[in-house]
């Protein structure tokens, strides 16, 4: 793939990666700690793992945080935020993919990053109070990550298949 | 959509996702059940009352009622009340009087008769004249102090019980039965408790404590006695009771300044004056917080000596002396139910005497 | 859809789910017929302490920071009333009354938190 052809699918997918953040934005978790969300940008964290890399995955991941960050009115704060659990969350992602392609389906691997995702934001939340008490909202992040990890995985499935098919990548 | 193998792998997954439920759910049903505790403002005090019980809210309605028609009939504060109507009346002749007011008012005399007057139910025109309950306390005259002196005597508080009725002797006597109302309300808040089936309670009426029982867990209740030279909650000591009645009195509790000297609350029915006591504060634990209420009173008049003795004498009920040298005394009975906690570090318990 | 792998993962994150919520349940547990402390704290120091079934009457307060929060005290609870900080997390959070429960205003860095403290007393005289 030539590096024009890169940059260009990189920058369609970080758009698209912004469009779904601002979707999510929409829905409100009942958890003080600012960056929880969802987790469909991960869809495209998941996508550019699959077709790209850890590299290209992360510089995505990245570039959205900002993007959404200091356009989106969070400022460094969510910034932190989301970069935590997004880089934590690639990271994992990546290493379960290059390893376990064949043992990990892109579900698990999804709901793996989406539960790592939101340990990466909590454990950000504890440091920065300097406190456990956030803490107590493990069990359910847990829970909702291994929900929305599941959907994630889902649409990330038929998005791969079927972009598979236009023979794009 | 979803392919191949896939039976094996939706069953896990329902078997996953069951479980993650079950968890979901057992969290919204753990959280505790935690006892229902109102405050309210009644009698002139903070009534506080913590009741386990699924309909502990109307419960303590009715008793915060109770309580404020206790303090209605009784009060010499306010006009209306059965008590105003037997004061009106002094020197007069008999007033039929409620069940109620009765028992309050011939409890208040007993407790004249046992203390030898040092708790006089008949001391209403001594509490008048300091205002001791209205916003302008003062000092009154000395001849204004021994002319109402001649008043106060709870040997002229005539009862007859079979005909329902009292009279004042002398016109001009006062009853004032504000020293054991709140005991007498807290018992009727435990009485109220019983009758709803309720098991396990306290009520404090202005620092006034009677429980029900003990927790829902058998254990006792803890019940802390007020540290007289320290704020409001804070304590020397806890006992720990089911069933029964912790009353503290104390100089500590209300007074009034007037040319640099202090004058506090609990008269000496002999001296018209605040009572000169070597004790600063006094907690009498009983089954009943009426009895627990005037001896309190009683006993911090008397003093230490006198205190100790009378407490010696009247079965069922215990004391806490804390004397003006910060040290900390306890009857006999009272031995294996307190314990000496004093976080500020001022007061010794003295364990024998 | 589901690989072998999977189960691996699924197996840990429900062992995960199953030891925090154990943790938490514990955390929570202490507190036991103790007076619900509201702890206002910033930038990590504590600055207040509220015995929240003490309050009376309803009142406010307002913390000053790189941002202003204003803080509303009832009787048995408390929360973010206003915050100008950007995301108003703290404000959406709502009302604090369990062991356990708090607001976190990032931007400020001003934590609200219910703490249980375990009294050795139910109650005392005066």
């Amino acid at each position: 793939m030539s590096s024009v052809k890169k940059t260009v699918l990189l920058g369609l997918l970080i758009s698209q990666a912004l469009v779904l953040s601002i979707i999510e934005s929409w829905i409100q978790i009942p958890v003080p700690v600012p960056g929880v969300k969802l987790g469909l940008a991960n869809i495209i964290t998941v996508v550019v793992i699959v077709y790209f890399g850890f590299r290209e995955a992360l510089t995505v991941v990245v570039v959205r945080c900002v993007l959404t960050s200091f356009f989106g009115g969070g400022g460094w704060m969510f910034f932190f935020f989301s970069a935590a659990g997004g880089i934590l969350s690639t990271m994992i992602m990546s290493i379960l993919y290059k390893t376990g392609r064949n043992k990990f389906s892109l579900t698990g691997i999804s709901i793996a990053g989406a539960i790592t995702h939101n340990i990466g934001q909590l454990l950000v939340a504890v440091f920065f109070m300097r406190d456990l008490a956030v803490a107590v909202y493990l069990p359910v992040l847990l829970v909702s990550g291994c929900i929305m990890g599941f959907f994630v995985g889902f649409v990330s499935n038929l998005l791969v298949n079927a972009l598979k098919k236009t023979k794009m990548y | 959509m979803v392919s191949g193998d896939d039976f094996v792998t939706k069953k896990f997954f329902v078997f996953a996702l069951s479980i993650i439920i079950v968890f979901l759910f057992t969290s919204c049903t753990y959280s505790d059940v935690a006892p229902f505790e109102s405050r309210d403002y009644i009698m002139g005090t903070v009534v506080i009352q913590r009741i386990h019980h699924n309909e502990a809210e109307r419960i303590s309605g009715e008793v915060n009622e109770r309580i404020a028609e206790i303090e209605a009939k009784m009060t010499i504060n306010k006009p209306g009340g059965e008590i105003n109507l037997l004061n009106d009346a002094s020197g007069e002749g008999y007033v039929v009087l409620g069940d109620d007011t009765l028992y309050v008012l011939d409890k208040a005399r007993y407790f004249s008769d046992v203390s030898n007057g040092a708790f006089d139910v008949a001391v209403g025109p001594l509490v008048k004249a300091w205002g001791i309950w209205s916003e302008n306390p003062r000092v009154p005259r000395e001849s204004e102090i021994d002319e109402l002196l001649k008043l106060v005597n709870y040997k002229d508080v005539l009862i007859e019980k079979d005909n329902d009725r009292a009279m004042l002797k002398k016109s001009g006597q006062v009853v004032d039965v504000g020293g054991i109302a709140k005991g007498y309300a807290a018992d009727e808040a435990i009485r109220i408790y019983k009758e709803n089936g309720v098991e396990s309670a306290f009520v404090s009426l202005g620092g006034n404590v009677a429980a029900l029982g003990g927790k829902p867990d058998d254990s006792p209740w803890k019940i802390g006695i007020r540290n007289p030279k320290g704020p409001q909650g804070s304590y020397i000591g806890i006992v720990s009771i089911k069933d029964g009645s912790v009353v503290s009195s104390g100089e500590y509790e209300r007074f009034f300044e007037e040319d640099g000297v202090r004058y506090h609350h609990i008269l000496d029915p002999k001296t018209g004056y605040p009572a000169k006591s070597d004790l600063v504060g006094v907690t009498i634990v009983s089954d009943l917080s009426i009895d627990a209420d005037a001896l309190s009173t009683a006993v911090f008049v008397l003093g230490f000596e006198e205190g100790m003795r009378l407490m010696e004498r009247i079965d069922g009920a215990e004391a806490v002396f804390i004397t003006k040298d910060d040290e900390v005394y306890i009857t006999d009975g009272l031995k294996s139910v307190f314990e000496f906690k004093d976080e500020s570090k001022e007061f010794e318990y003295v364990e024998k005497r | 859809m589901l690989k072998k792998g999977d189960f691996f993962i699924i197996l840990i994150v429900i062992i995960m789910i199953a030891v925090s919520f154990v943790g938490v349940s514990i955390y929570k547990g202490w507190e036991d017929d103790g007076h619900k402390m509201a702890l206002i704290i910033q930038d990590n120091k504590e600055i207040k302490r509220i015995d929240l079934d003490a309050v009376d009457e309803s009142w406010e307060f307002t913390v000053r920071g790189d941002y202003s929060n204003t803080i509303l005290v009832e009787r048995g609870r408390i929360r973010f009333k206003e915050a100008d900080c950007p995301d108003k997390v703290c404000v959406d959070t709502g009302w604090l009354y369990k062991t356990g429960d708090m607001a976190v205003c990032l931007p400020n860095r001003i934590m609200i938190k219910i703490e249980g403290k375990p009294e050795d007393v139910d109650i005392v005289t005066y």
